[in-house]
C-alpha cells in the first residue's frame, strides 16, 4: 500500500506526458502534410492550367497561321507560315503528352475527344499544305469557314470543359484537405479534452494522496508530541516520587534509626554509672562506641540522600552545607552567593539544590577546579542560578553525560532553561532558569516546618 | 547546693527516660518535667520555671528551635541546651539565634551533657568539643582557601577580652562589672568588634567565638 501511490503517480503523469507528446507530434506530422498537400495540389493546378492555356493558343495560332497561308498571295510566304504550323504542331503534341501524364479519371473522355480532334485538325491541316496554288484559291475560304474555323471552335470548347474540370479537381482537392484538417481539429479537441480530464484526475488523485499523507503525518506528530509529553509527565513523577522517598528515607534514618542509637548511647552511659562489674566495662564502652558510629553513619547517610536543612531551613543553608562539605572532601573552593528573598516552592528548591550538587560533584570529578562559584538570584518572576568553574572544561558536541542530562531534565520538568558553556581549558559555565509564577502557591506543600533533630 | 531544676524534651520516650536517669543520679539536678513536643515545652516552661530546658530540635508540634525562641522570649532566666544529632552550623547558628546558649550532640558523653547544664544554669555557654571542633576546622579551612586576612587580628586586647566575654554568655551589666568599666563603653566596643569581624549579632558572635576556640 505504501508504494503504491507513488507508482500511481509516476504511472498517470508519465502516461499524461507521453500522450501529450504523442498527439502533439502527430499533430504536427499532420499540418506539415496538409500545407505540403495544399501546395502540390496548386502546382498542379496551375502547371496543368497553363499546359491548357498553351494547347488553347496553340490551337489558336496554328488557325491563324494556317488562315494566313491560306490567304497569303505568295507560295513562298504559305511555305514559311507553314513552317509555324509545324513547330506549333509540335509544341501542343509536347503539351498534350505532359498533360496525359496527370490526367484525371473525370478528364480521361473529354481528354481523348481533345486528342482525337487535335489529331483529326492535323490531318486535315495536312491536307491544305499538299494544295496546288489552284487548289487553295478554289477551296481555301470553303475550308476555313466550313472545316478550319468549326474544327477550332470544337476544339476550344473541349480544352474550356478541361479547364472547368480541372478547377473542379482543383476544389475537390481543396475539399479534401478541408476534409483532413477537420479531422485534425476533431483529434486535436478529442486530444485536449483527453489530456485535460487525465490531468484533472491525476491532480484529484494527487490532492487526495497528499492530503491523506498529511493528515497521517500530522496524526503521528500528535501521537508523538503526546507520547513525549506523558513520558515528560512520566519522568517528573519519578523525579517527585524519588526526591519524596529520599526525603522520607532521610528522615526516618535521622529520627528513629538516630535516636534508637542515642537512646543505647544513653542506657549504656547509664550503665556504666551503675559501677560495674570490671570485666562488663570494656564491654559496655564497645557498645558505646558501636551506637555513637552507628549514629555518625546513619546522620551522613541521611544527609547524603537529601541534607535536612533543605527542608529544615530552606535553600541557601543547604547549598551552604554542600558547598563547605564539598570543599572538605575535594579541597576546591566553592563559593556560594544567593540572593533568594523568600522561601521557594518545595520543587525550584529541590531542583536547584539537586543541579547544584551534580555540577559539583562534576567539578570535582571532571574537571579538576579548584574554585567554584555559585550564585542563586531571584528575579521578578524567576530564579537563576549559575555554576562557574575554572577546571578543564568539556568539548559539549562530544560529551553529554555528566549527570548533565538528569539536570537539564529537572529543569525542563519546571518549565526552565539549562544552558551550559564550556570548551576544553576554558572552565565550565551552567546557567538555569526557572519560571516562578506558574508554580507559586500549587506546590509548595511538601514541605512541613519541622527539622530533624 | 542549690538543686538545677530541668526539663526535658525530646519526642522518644526512651532516651527521654535515659537522660532522667543519668541527670537524676547527679547531685544537685532535678528533673521536674518532661514534654514530648514543641507545644507541651512551652506550657510545661511557663509552668516549673525551670533552670534549663535540655532541647531536641526535631519534634512535632512546634520544632525545637522555635519553642526555644518563644520560650527565651517570655522567660529570658531560662537556659536552653539543644541535644541534636545534627552538627552543621546552619543548626547551631540557627539555634543561638533562637536564644539557646548550648549545643550539644547527641553522642555527647555524660560528662558534657552534665557541664553543659551547669554552664547554661550559671549564665554561660556551652558547645560540644566536637561541635567546637568541626566549627574551628571549617572555619580555619575556610580561611586558608581564601587566604584572607583574619579578622580577628584587627580587634584590639580589650575587644577581645569583651568578645570573650560575651561569647560566653554574659550580659552587658556582667561584662561592665566585670571589667569595671561603664555600660556605655561595653556597648560601645560590642559594636566596634561586630562591625570589624563583619558579624550582625551576639548569636553569630558566639559561633564566631566557638569557630576561632576563644570559647568552647
Amino acid at each position: 500500500m505504501r508504494q503504491r501511490p507513488g507508482l500511481i503517480l509516476v504511472l498517470g503523469f508519465g502516461g499524461l506526458l507521453l500522450l501529450m507528446a504523442v498527439a502533439e507530434i502527430a499533430s504536427l506530422l499532420l499540418l506539415n502534410t496538409l500545407r505540403q498537400s495544399d501546395a502540390q495540389l496548386q502546382a498542379r493546378f496551375l502547371v496543368r492550367n497553363r499546359t491548357l492555356e498553351q494547347i488553347r493558343s496553340n490551337i489558336y495560332l496554328s488557325g491563324t497561321y494556317v488562315r494566313d497561308s491560306l490567304l497569303a498571295p505568295e507560295p513562298s510566304g504559305a511555305k514559311a507560315q507553314l513552317a509555324s504550323v509545324e513547330g506549333l504542331r509540335r509544341d501542343t503534341e509536347a503539351a498534350i503528352d505532359s498533360y496525359a501524364r496527370s490526367i484525371d479519371s473525370q478528364e480521361a473522355a473529354p481528354f481523348r475527344a481533345l486528342r482525337a480532334e487535335i489529331d483529326a485538325y492535323w490531318k486535315v491541316l495536312d491536307r491544305t499544305f499538299a494544295w496546288s496554288a489552284e487548289e487553295r484559291n478554289k477551296y481555301r475560304y470553303a475550308f476555313l469557314y466550313q472545316e478550319l474555323m468549326p474544327r477550332r471552335t470544337t476544339m476550344l470548347q473541349i480544352a474550356d470543359r478541361i479547364e472547368a474540370l480541372n478547377e473542379e479537381s482543383l476544389k475537390r482537392g481543396d475539399e479534401r484537405l478541408g476534409a483532413v484538417f477537420e479531422r485534425l481539429q476533431l483529434g486535436l479537441v478529442a486530444m485536449i479534452t483527453i489530456t485535460l480530464l487525465g490531468g484533472a484526475a491525476l491532480a484529484g488523485l494527487t490532492i487526495f494522496h497528499i492530503l491523506r499523507l498529511e493528515g497521517e503525518a500530522r496524526r503521528r506528530l500528535e501521537e508523538s508530541v503526546q507520547a513525549q509529553a506523558s513520558l515528560q509527565e512520566l519522568s517528573a513523577k519519578l523525579v517527585r516520587a524519588q526526591e519524596e522517598e529520599r526525603r522520607r528515607v532521610s528522615r526516618e534514618l535521622h529520627d528513629e534509626v538516630g535516636q534508637a542509637f542515642s537512646a543505647v548511647l544513653m542506657e549504656s552511659e547509664n550503665l556504666l554509672d551503675l559501677e560495674p562489674a570490671r570485666e562488663v566495662r570494656p564491654h559496655l564502652e564497645a557498645i558505646r562506641g558501636l551506637a555513637e558510629k552507628g549514629m555518625n553513619e546513619i546522620r551522613n547517610m541521611a544527609l547524603l540522600l537529601r541534607p535536612s536543612m533543605l527542608d529544615d531551613f530552606g535553600l541557601v543553608p543547604a547549598l551552604d552545607w554542600q558547598a563547605r562539605e564539598t570543599a572538605k572532601r575535594t579541597g576546591m573552593r566553592v563559593e556560594v552567593s544567593s540572593e533568594v528573598a523568600d522561601e521557594l516552592p518545595e520543587e525550584h528548591k529541590t531542583c536547584i539544590y539537586r543541579v547544584v550538587q551534580e555540577a559539583l560533584n562534576n567539578c570535582a570529578r571532571h574537571a579538576q577546579a579548584t574554585t567554584v562559584q555559585v550564585a542563586v538570584q531571584s528575579q521578578t518572576g524567576q530564579i537563576l542560578l549559575s555554576v562557574q568553574d575554572d577546571g578543564s572544561g568539556f568539548d559539549q558536541a562530544r560529551i553529554r553525560g555528566l549527570g548533565l542530562l538528569g539536570m537539564e531534565e529537572r529543569v525542563r520538568h519546571l518549565g526552565g532553561t539549562f544552558e551550559i558553556d564550556s570548551r576544553p581549558g576554558r572552565g565550565t559555565l551552567l546557567q538555569v532558569k526557572l519560571p516562578l509564577a506558574a508554580w507559586n502557591g500549587d506546590r509548595r506543600n511538601g514541605t512541613s516546618p519541622h527539622p530533624a533533630g | 547546693m542549690e538543686q538545677v531544676r530541668i526539663l526535658l524534651a525530646d519526642d522518644h520516650n526512651i532516651l527521654r527516660d535515659g537522660m532522667r536517669l543519668l541527670l537524676e543520679r547527679q547531685p544537685g539536678f532535678t528533673v521536674v518535667g518532661e514534654a514530648a513536643d514543641g507545644r507541651e515545652t512551652i506550657e510545661l516552661a511557663a509552668e516549673h520555671a525551670p533552670d534549663v530546658v535540655v532541647m531536641d530540635i526535631a519534634m512535632p508540634n512546634l520544632n525545637g528551635i522555635e519553642a526555644t525562641r518563644r520560650i527565651v522570649d517570655k522567660h529570658p532566666g531560662i537556659g536552653v541546651v539543644i541535644l541534636s544529632m545534627h552538627y552543621d552550623e546552619s543548626y547551631v547558628l540557627r539555634s543561638l539565634k533562637a536564644g539557646a546558649r548550648g549545643y550539644l550532640l547527641k553522642d555527647a558523653l555524660k560528662a558534657e551533657l552534665i557541664a553543659a547544664i551547669r554552664a547554661v544554669a550559671e549564665g554561660r555557654s556551652f558547645f560540644s568539643p566536637k561541635i567546637s571542633r568541626v566549627l574551628q576546622e571549617d572555619y580555619v579551612e575556610a580561611l586558608g582557601r581564601k587566604g584572607g586576612d583574619d579578622t580577628y587580628e584587627l580587634l584590639t586586647d580589650r575587644e577581645r577580652e569583651i568578645l570573650q566575654l560575651i561569647a560566653e554568655g554574659k550580659t552587658n551589666k556582667e561584662v561592665a562589672s566585670a571589667l569595671n568599666v561603664s555600660l556605655y563603653t561595653v556597648d560601645t566596643h560590642r559594636t566596634h568588634i561586630l562591625q570589624k569581624l563583619n558579624l550582625h549579632s551576639v548569636p553569630e558572635l558566639i559561633l564566631y567565638a566557638v569557630r576561632k576556640g576563644i570559647i568552647s
